[in-house]
């Protein structure tokens, strides 16, 4: 966890999985360790819903209708209506950032998203994503989006737009690390305050954070992706 | 009490509002710093010592106002939404 506080002891510590040795050299394997049970959690939770579904909806099934039923009534009208082809990727980046980020409050858990390397794998996939469905779209016109409102401000505006379109993805990352890594580390300040008493207000603050990071990475995922779709200015 | 403010923040148009307002920050400094680290790399290659970082430095910036801008744009559009939705539209 941060460096040189003392961490809380980890599933993954008990398992002999915080690091790995793949040909001869040794990787952490904490976040990898931890982003399969938040994918496993995901997984079981879909197959129990598949497995029991009914027309009138009852118990987990309800509680998925309406969160997915509202992201992509917020996605179609943001979008229109290209929202529900991309609508499954961004659902899932949702829920499996939610995921991920709500592992960190389960005692013996991390969240994966504390550590860079799971965020910025998910930041690239992002930019070559919204990328693809540009070029999918527009073919060789997607250049268009990148040369400005009027042909004389093309010189000026060519590096402008490479220069915001690369901090897309570093912008992406960072804030999803060092919102989760920094709760963590409070979560331990506080836990070495006053055990389990001084934990237990900041919960709930957490509990807001977390899920306000998840839902700002898919809005941003979002807006980039209407921003691809869109006619060039 | 506290579950009714915390079933507020979950309405997705406060939740828009919130998250645009809290990215417009790190928008600014991360294409600042994307500049100058495109004009670090350039220079190094091709070996224009200091010209370039300065002035991918200068267009970085300029890349960050922009996205300011049309962060903020976003946020005024949906409050004036918002607000032809309570007081009727706009003339």
């Amino acid at each position: 966890m941060a460096g040189g506080l003392p961490h809380p002891v980890l599933w993954s510590t008990l398992l002999h999985v915080d690091q790995v040795t793949i040909g001869g050299a040794t990787v952490e394997f904490k976040h990898v360790f931890y982003t399969w049970c938040a994918m496993a959690v995901l997984f079981s939770l879909g197959l129990l819903v598949r497995g029991g579904l009914k027309l009138v909806p009852g118990g987990i099934q309800n509680v998925f209708e309406v969160v997915i039923g509202g992201l992509e009534d917020f996605v179609v009208t943001n979008i229109g209506e290209d929202g529900r082809k991309v609508f499954p990727l961004l659902g899932g980046i949702f829920l499996f950032i939610l995921f991920q980020n709500l592992l960190g409050l389960i005692p013996g858990c991390d969240a994966p998203t504390a550590n860079v390397n799971t965020n910025a794998a998910m930041a690239v996939f992002v930019f070559l994503y919204y990328n693809y469905q540009g070029i999918k779209r527009w073919g060789p016109g997607y250049i268009k989006h990148f040369m400005g409102p009027m042909w004389w401000l093309t010189p000026l505006m060519l590096p402008l737009e490479l220069i915001s379109h690369t901090a897309r993805p570093l912008s992406l990352t960072l804030r999803l690390f060092g919102n989760i890594r920094g709760e963590e580390i409070v979560m331990v300040l506080f836990f070495l305050m006053a055990p389990i008493v001084g934990t237990i207000p900041v919960y709930f603050l957490f509990l807001l954070g977390k899920v306000l990071q998840s839902f700002i990475f898919f809005m941003l995922t979002m807006i980039y992706l209407k921003g691809a779709f869109e006619h060039a200015h | 009490m506290f579950f009714n403010n915390w079933f507020k923040i979950n309405d997705k148009k406060y939740l828009d509002a919130i998250s645009t307002a809290g990215v417009i920050g790190l928008h600014m400094v991360s294409a600042t710093v994307v500049g100058l680290g495109m004009g670090w790399y350039l220079d190094r290659w091709l070996g224009t010592k200091p010209w370039l970082t300065g002035v991918f430095l200068i267009l970085g910036i300029v890349a960050g106002f922009k996205n300011v801008w049309l962060d903020s744009r976003r946020l005024l559009k949906a409050q004036d939404k918002e607000d032809a939705e309570k007081f009727g539209p706009k003339d």
